[in-house]
């Protein structure tokens, strides 16, 4: 591009519609962090429900959960890393950011608030509720159908959770982080290598 | 009467620069150089015009052990870019 020549109007609308688009067009998410957080919480729901089926372990069956801090801990890594290297930082990937720390906040809230009261069956509810909400922003701010269609799949086992009162409960995670996260996880890390490739 | 064209952004490179920085928070040298296909010397030159004319914000700092620009739009140059497509559309309405 010569930085001397003159254009007219409309070659200057076209190129300032093809540069924006050009910037839009950055593809950052590769659906990591989605699958990592799918498959921990999918891995937590089946040990738990196994342990509190098939042993007598009972309550501290619960303690498979802390699985999540080594999960959190890699991801505070990972964006980390990844923020160093990202060449450019758009406000999508902030806002979306924003969404999901205080998706993160409210749920440790939910979940010290729900084991003070000792009111478990709540937890569950609140949970799937919570996955829903960010995920199906994510969605919606990304325009990525699968992530709304993954919030709504929360929301509506949110409200089964209510008709299923025993530990079958836990096994609700599973259908939530399979439609929420793992699923559109693969599907962003497809959408990612072919924005890379092509 | 129509307004003028500020000289600064009616540019193809600068421009360029303007548009894709508009979009974005901020952005590596690089990436913009990847972008607008430009020179890495001809590049410099018009963002420090851009710079110069207080548009941009230019940050220089070292990334593992490598030295690393990046550039965001200024509010100045946000209120100048909007003017700028104001004064165009106004040329198209005729």
């Amino acid at each position: 591009m010569s930085q001397t020549e003159k254009f007219s109007a409309v070659e200057s609308l076209a190129l300032i519609e093809s540069m924006i688009n050009k910037a839009q067009n950055k593809y950052s998410e590769n659906g990591t962090l989605y699958l990592l957080w799918g498959w921990v919480v999918f891995i937590c729901a089946v040990v738990h429900y196994g342990l509190l089926t098939f042993t007598e372990l009972g309550k501290s069956s619960s303690q498979v959960w802390l699985l999540t801090l080594l999960a959190m801990a890699y991801q505070i890594y990972y964006i980390t890393k990844k923020q160093r290297k990202a060449p450019v930082k758009n406000y999508t990937d902030e806002i979306i950011g924003y969404v999901w720390v205080v998706f993160g906040i409210c749920m440790g809230l939910v979940i010290f608030i729900i084991s003070q009261l000792g009111t478990w069956q709540l937890l569950y509810a609140f949970i799937l509720l919570f996955y829903g909400m960010p995920t199906f922003l994510t969605g919606a701010i990304m325009r990525f159908t699968p992530l709304k269609f993954g919030g709504i799949l929360c929301w509506a086992l949110a409200v089964c959770s209510v008709f299923v009162q025993s530990r079958e409960i836990i096994l609700l995670l599973i259908p939530a982080v399979l439609g929420a996260w793992i699923i559109p996880g693969y599907l962003l890390r497809a959408k990612f290598k072919k924005s890379i490739n092509g | 009467m129509f307004k003028e064209l500020d000289p600064i952004l009616h540019s193809q490179l600068r421009l360029a620069v303007m548009s894709l920085l508009i979009s974005v928070k901020e952005a590596e040298f690089t990436f913009i150089k990847e972008k607008t296909n430009a020179t890495a010397g001809n590049l410099s030159v018009q963002v420090q015009k851009l710079k110069d004319a207080g548009y941009i914000e230019v940050n220089k700092q070292f990334k593992d052990n490598y030295p690393q620009t990046t550039c965001k739009v200024t509010p100045e140059g946000v209120k100048a870019f909007e003017a700028y497509v104001q004064a165009l559309q106004q040329y198209l309405k005729v």
